[in-house]
């Protein structure tokens, strides 16, 4: 494995009884990055993100920080060198976050002590309280600080804003960014909210149901991905684009829309030589790639 | 800090326990005045069958307070709700791993089999408390009755007792290891403590070879001779269940 990959799965697969849930997933996170993952509910994100931690089973390789996640001691040497936040925030509801925080430094002989008193003032946690007193908003806040205290090489967020109102979720956010800034690490988050990723990756991927079906910079997927909208005079004609990258076409009426990605020129020459009025290239964003190449995948 | 985190878990259940067993061996001291009268006001009787000599060898305990002590303490009430908490500590173990707590326990960077053992080893602990505290107390309280009973008896049966329950701690680890619900490994070890109770209630001779007999210190009882060979059986299978509940632990997906 190169060693620019925080995260790299081969292969991956993974079934509760008769559901597949990962399907021979491949999936490469590059060091230094802030990657998300997307996907719909159920696509397999956090039986991913679970595999890496080595809390659930699955065949094929993944391997995180250089280390095997199927092997149990490697797990501990990437559990002692990643922070994670899990979906419901799971914590030690019965002690108070003065307990929680004593009881997490004591396993990373890493642990920031500096970042540990900026967090508890900027996140104004009540050290004394418990933690199944707290909201969810300062749930989430703790649950980001104790990983965030850990002293990782990589973060693994598993939907950190869920359940939060836009104004927590701007928060969290923001926090995330500003200690990304800081500090020298990976981070790696699961997101089924497009807008939040791309506040915040650089790059992505996209899975749905078990298998990754885009992956790239963001930049670049940006920049790849278009829109050719061709308006005829009559009724739109029911094409086969032979072109390579064609993501998805769509035919309403007069209108005929082509998602492309890749070779936009060969796409362009094959959709002026159907004739129509008139051939507009339009940008795409995240969310259009990923509605477009996730409906597609129906 | 994982043993701290096990204690804060678990201390609730074993302060419970470990209260009601010293209760109970307080009790069984403080009645024995009463039982005495009683005795010299009872009529005699004659029953025949398995319940007319139950009857008669209680009685027969009675009169002596060693024999009460073990009849009544030993045999009946600690072997009887110290096999209940024993069972209740083992179900402690994946109580809060089923109330959500998984995910950040195992996002830690400890090795499942260190939290098994951690978990198991202060369940045992606490549980070995629970066997030798209230054993003790008996040889503490005794003289408050005109009475003794020696320590090293005390301390023989409290350990009788931690033995044979630390099967049914363990096999309570395993179920919980199989049964995500907490309800469920409970019932299903109490099930069986029933199930090893029968030959028990069968006749007298069979008791001897039990793990209710092994837990009342029977053997001792009967010829002041510690039963070695019983103790170590049920340790060796207490490893097994334990060792059995970490393999499962290892493999299953949370």
């Amino acid at each position: 494995m190169p060693e620019s990959w925080a995260i790299e799965t081969t292969e991956l697969r993974k079934s509760y009884g008769s559901t597949e849930v990962l399907r021979g997933l491949n999936l490469q996170v590059s060091r230094g990055s802030i990657h998300g993952f997307l996907g719909k509910n159920g696509a397999g994100k956090t039986t991913t993100i679970k595999t890496l931690l080595g809390m659930t089973h699955a065949s094929g390789e993944a391997r995180v920080l250089g280390l095997g996640a199927g092997d149990p001691t490697a797990g501990v040497e990437i559990r002692r060198r990643t922070g994670f936040v899990s979906e419901d925030k799971d914590l030690l509801d019965y002690m108070t976050i003065d307990q929680i925080v004593r009881f997490t430094a004591s396993f990373y002989p890493r642990w920031r002590s500096d970042l540990q008193q900026h967090y508890l003032q900027a996140f104004e946690l009540p050290v004394e309280r418990k933690v199944k007193a707290l909201s969810r908003g300062m749930r989430t806040k703790l649950a980001l600080m104790l990983a965030f205290c850990r002293g990782a090489e990589l973060l693994i967020l598993d939907e950190p804003t869920s359940g939060l109102d836009p104004a927590m979720i701007e928060e969290v956010l923001q926090s995330i960014v500003r200690h990304v800034s800081r500090e020298e690490l990976t981070v790696f988050f699961s997101s089924h909210l497009i807008a939040e990723v791309e506040q915040i990756a650089d790059h992505v991927t996209i899975i749905d149901r078990g298998r990754t079906v885009i992956a790239g910079a963001l930049d670049d997927l940006r920049e790849r991905y278009c829109r050719v909208q061709l308006v005829f005079d009559g009724e739109a004609p029911h094409p086969v684009f032979r072109a390579n990258g064609i993501v998805r076409v769509n035919r309403q009426g007069r209108v005929l829309s082509v998602l492309a990605a890749g070779d936009r020129d060969a796409v362009l020459e094959e959709a002026r030589a159907l004739g129509p009025a008139s051939v507009d290239v339009m940008p795409v964003n995240l969310k259009e790639i990923f509605l477009e190449t996730v409906t597609s995948e129906e | 800090m994982l043993w701290y985190k096990t204690w804060l878990e678990t201390r609730l259940r074993f302060l419970v326990g470990l209260a009601v067993l010293l209760c109970s061996a307080a009790g069984v001291v403080l009645q024995y005045p009463r039982v005495v009268e009683l005795l010299g006001q009872m009529p005699a009787v004659s029953l025949g069958g398995e319940i007319g000599r139950r009857v008669q060898e209680a009685v027969e305990h009675s009169r002596h307070y060693r024999s009460y002590v073990w009849s009544q303490g030993f045999r009946q009430n600690l072997a009887q709700m110290g096999t209940l908490f024993a069972v209740v500590l083992g179900t402690g173990v994946f109580f809060h791993f089923s109330r959500g707590a998984a995910l950040y326990t195992l996002s830690l960077p400890v090795s499942r089999s260190r939290l098994l053992g951690v978990r198991a080893a202060t369940g045992l602990a606490q549980w070995l408390a629970m066997a030798l505290l209230p054993s003790l107390l008996i040889a503490v309280l005794s003289p408050t009755v005109g009475q003794s009973f020696g320590l090293v008896d005390a301390l023989a049966h409290g350990l009788c007792l931690f033995f044979a329950g630390a099967v049914f701690f363990s096999l309570t680890v395993l179920l919980s290891t199989l049964f995500a619900v907490v309800w469920r490994p409970l019932l299903l070890a109490l099930l069986a403590a029933v199930v090893l109770s029968i030959p028990d209630q069968v006749g007298a001779g069979w008791s001897r070879y039990s793990l209710s007999g092994l837990m009342s210190g029977e053997a001792f009882f009967r010829t002041g001779r510690m039963p070695w060979l019983g103790l170590f059986a049920a340790a060796s299978l207490s490893a097994a269940l334990l060792y059995g509940a970490a393999r499962n632990f290892a493999r299953r997906d949370f």
